[in-house]
Formats: structure tokens, sequence, C-alpha cells
């Protein structure tokens, strides 16, 4: 399947859901064609994955234009779109989800920003906009990778687990990409 | 020849007699010794004086300029120290010691700040401890990451920003000033250096928008209450992530290689090649700007302290040489430049690294 990811965050950013996003992108591509809509100037590498970036460093209005016009053109011709909360990818997704057909999948990776939606009216009101516009929307957050430290034994039981909570992770995600 | 010694004694003695009387007069005390001052001190940039002392009975540190450049320092430290602590867009808090005063008086500008009491230097923990301190005062700095329009109008009046471009003609600029110390070997390996970070410049560049200190080592930082604390704000920048770890990494390299291989292998372990690489081209371009360094050094001394610069400018080219080839330092190099060093260091310098646990 043809898979579009929207990212607000992705790697060299280092806030959730950047790390999420490229991990994601990475185990999907194994199986699916996958491509990434994030902003930023230069963003990581994966192979086989396709990455368009989109400069945040324009005001506001500019690159929420920019970005929308972006992830139209990814997913014109994907089977679903991924969108990552965040008022800067949510407002985007909305607008290409009207004039488009592709499915969302609505995915909660941002636990700050969800929160900043709780408080905010407006962001509430495009958060639950985006749901309404959603095929689904999917709460559920794999385990942050542990960290290899020096020092201390490598943390076998802990990757077990991370490892777990992602092929939970991607049975529950890739059960909506169909109807 | 120019010595810079005998300007900057003159300097230090003229600078203390007009700060002692502005801070006596606003009721400051002054140490009578000022281990700050001294040894080779001389070398290290600006015209200021880092003086200790007390107010009231509490321990204070006392930075004072009444040169145009030094004061240049002092209000960037000033206004980097608040602009940090208002940042809305840091994840983690910063750690530094207060302002207690900050005024200019008979033409001395002066910055006060609180003595962050410590148990332990920083060198004198175990690596371990060691290792864990500096990777949380390393996320917190990777923690400040500027990369909105709003983020850019927010620091592009207080900090400096560095982009890929300026590494580049920085450390073109080093390779310049290296070439006038006369040493082949080092001119031979800051080309390669040169080349090496050209030809991977997408992954200096990739990096940047991050909070960067350009002189993170342990004398510019205390530990207390298991936090470190920064002690120098003028070395902040917005720059590649990692810049600090560059410098840090490379200042392991010779007192504390454990704790050298064990950051560099966290980074390979925990991060992606590129990040790794950038870790590389970090540790190149600092390297470079130490060596740089040293041939100014070697250029305006005599006698034993231009043997210095120039055994200095050996050693950290070998050092250079192992970032390129990805290895690390003989334990053997290192103790038989160590040994060099001692020799040539003059007694108030020995005493000077003493209090700075850097022997």
């Amino acid at each position: 399947m043809k898979v579009v990811i929207a990212t607000p965050l992705y790697p060299p950013d280092i806030a959730e859901p950047a790390p999420y996003v490229k991990e994601l992108a990475t185990r999907l591509a194994g199986e699916h064609q996958v491509t990434i809509v994030a902003y930023g100037r230069l963003p990581e590498q994966i192979p086989g994955v396709t990455l368009i970036a989109v400069p945040k460093d324009r005001p506001l209005a500019e690159r929420l234009m920019a970005f929308t016009r972006a992830l139209r053109a990814a997913a014109r011709h994907a089977d679903v779109v991924i969108v990552e909360n965040g008022a800067s990818v949510e407002v985007p997704a909305i607008l290409v989800s009207l004039t488009g057909k592709t499915p969302l999948i609505f995915h909660l990776g941002d636990i700050a920003a969800h929160t900043v939606a709780e408080q905010n009216l407006g962001r509430h009101v495009i958060e639950r906009i985006t749901r309404a516009h959603a095929r689904a929307t999917v709460d559920d957050r794999p385990m942050a990778r542990p960290e290899i430290l020096p020092f201390e034994p490598e943390p076998a039981a802990e990757q077990k687990l991370w490892e777990e909570s992602w092929q939970r992770h991607l049975v529950l995600l890739t059960s909506y990409f169909h109807a | 020849m120019p010595d810079a010694r005998h300007e900057w004694e003159q300097y230090r003695s003229d600078e203390f007699a007009r700060a002692s009387r502005v801070l006596t007069h606003r009721g400051f005390m002054l140490d009578e010794h000022q281990p700050h001052t001294e040894g080779e001190r001389f070398l290290l940039s600006g015209h200021k004086l880092v003086l200790v002392g007390s107010k009231d009975g509490a321990r204070c540190i006392m930075k004072v300029s009444s040169d145009e450049r030094g004061k240049e320092e002092l209000r960037y430290e000033h206004e980097c120290r608040h602009t940090l602590h208002n940042l809305d867009f840091a994840y983690r808090p910063f750690f530094s010691p207060d302002e207690l005063a900050y005024f200019e008086e008979e033409g001395v500008l002066v910055l006060v700040t609180g003595f962050i009491e410590e148990e332990k230097a920083f060198l004198a923990h175990t690596t371990e401890e060691q290792f864990f301190l500096a990777l949380g005062a390393f996320k917190t700095q990777e923690g400040v990451q500027a990369t909105t329009y709003r983020h850019a109008q927010t620091i592009k009046d207080v900090f400096g920003i560095a982009d890929g471009a300026r590494y580049l003609s920085d450390f073109h600029e080093y390779g310049e000033t290296v070439r006038t110390a006369s040493d082949p070997e080092a001119n031979r390996v800051m080309q390669e250096a040169g080349a090496f970070l050209t030809d991977h410049a997408v992954n200096i560049e990739r990096y940047t928008g991050f909070l960067t200190h350009t002189d993170f080592v342990p004398h510019n930082l205390r530990i207390g209450s298991g936090y470190m604390y920064l002690l120098d704000h003028t070395s902040l920048r917005f720059g590649n992530k990692y810049e600090s770890w560059g410098r840090f990494v490379n200042y392991m390299t010779l007192y504390n290689p454990e704790l050298e291989s064990a950051l560099v292998e966290y980074v390979r372990k925990n991060r992606s090649a590129e990040e790794y690489e950038a870790l590389r081209l970090m540790r190149v371009y600092k390297l470079g700007f130490l060596l740089a360094f040293y041939a100014r050094s070697y250029g305006k001394t005599m006698g034993d302290v231009q043997e210095l610069a120039r055994i200095r400018i050996a050693f950290w080219t070998q050092a250079l040489k192992a970032v390129l080839a990805d290895t690390q330092l003989s334990k053997e190099t290192i103790e038989a430049y160590k040994e060099n060093r001692n020799r040539l260091r003059s007694d108030e310098e020995k005493q000077r690294q003493k209090l700075l646990n850097q022997l």
C-alpha cells in the first residue's frame, strides 16, 4: 500500500513524535511504499522512504499553505494518510481531506500537543474536526527505545518489551489501513 | 616579538585597582588570592577579570572589565542569561548560578553571580558519574532547538548563530592560522580535516539550530546537588547540536579517555549514523579551533611558553588524526605529552591548573 505520514516533527527534531515517526516509517517500509511529509529542512533519510520537507522558518500562514500543498500532492495517489496530532499538521490534513478521498488515520503521538488542545479552545476545535474527518483515531503509543548505556548491562528485557509494544502498535495501526 | 604575558600583567594590575575601588564601594570584598587571573590566563580571550570574593558573608564571582571588548562579552553574557531562562521552547530547565548584580561604575562594567559550592570537582567523580552528569547537561542543551520562524525571531538579536557555511569558513581560517606555526604535519592533517568537513557538510548543516556551548568543559561548569551548573554564558550560541559534545569529548581525550570512549559509544549505539558522523565532524572542527589557538600562542610567546605551544600543536594534531581515522589516541601518546607539558609549565600555571583539577 501507499502510505503517507504527515508529521509536525521529524529528526533532527528530538521531541515526540519525531523519533516515533522515523521508527514507524522504517518498519512500514518493509511492506509498504512510504512517504513522509514533515516540517524541517534536512530530514534524516531512511532507505526506501520518500521524504518531503517543508521549511518551518517562515511565518505561520506561509508554512501552513506550503505544508497543505505538499500533503495534497503526496496524498493524491496514496491509500492512507497517517496524521500525527498537532495543529500545524491537523489544519492541512483537514483541508486535504475536504478536497480529496484518501482516508486519514489520526494518531495522538504527541501528548504535549494534545494537552495544549485540551486547554485551548481553538486547538481543541481543530483536533475535534480532525478526529471527525479521520477513519480512526489511534492513541496507542509504543515505548520509547531503551537506551544502551555504558557501565550498565545491555537492557535486553526492556528491548524485548519495546519490540513487543511496536508489534502490537503496528497490528493496531495497520488494521485501519483497510476500510 | 611582542610578549602577551607582559601586556596581560599590565592590564591585570590596572584593572584590578579600578575594579577593587568600585567593588569595595558597593560592599563587595575580594579574596586576597585571585587564581583566575594567573598562569596562562593571558592566552585566553578578552580583557576582563574573573574575581572571587563575597558580600554580606555570601561567596560570589565578579566578572569585571573597563575594556570595550571585555564589556561587550559581559553584556552578551547578561543578555544570554536572561533570554535563556525565559525561552518557552526549552524542554528542560537550565541550571546556572543566580545573577546578583549587574552595573557600570567609573567605566567598569561588573557582573556578579552566586558561587556554586562544589563538594567534588567534575573530574574527581567516578567516570560513571561523570558520564551521567555530562549526558544530562547535553540533553538539556539539545532540548533548546530553534526551528520555527518565531523561535528565530526570539534568538536572532541575542545569541550568536552558526550555520554550516559558518563552520566551514571558520575552519578554513583555522587552517590558515595553523599554517603560520610552520608545522608541516599539522598543516597536512588540517587540510585532510578540511576536506572531511566539506565532504560531509550536509551533516553539519542538518543538526544546526540547537543551543550549544563553544567551550563546554569542566572548568566552565560546577556540580551542585547532582546537577551541572553553567558558569560561562558568553560561549552560548545556536549551532550544531554536537559542538558542545565535540569540545567536551576532545577535552576528555586528555583528561579522561575512558569517558571519551563512553560518550562516543553512547552516540554510536543510541543515535542515528548521521548523528554519529556529526559528532566526529564537530570534534574535527573543535580540534581545528584548538590548533589555531595554539598556533597563535606560538606566534606571540617566547621561551618555555612557546615550546609548550609547539608540543601542544604536535599533540592535538595526533588527536585530530585519531578522530579522522575514527580511533582513540594511545595511552602512551597521552602520557608522554602530559610529562612534557608539565615540565614546561610555570609554577603559577601549575597552581592554576591544580585549582581547575586539570593536572
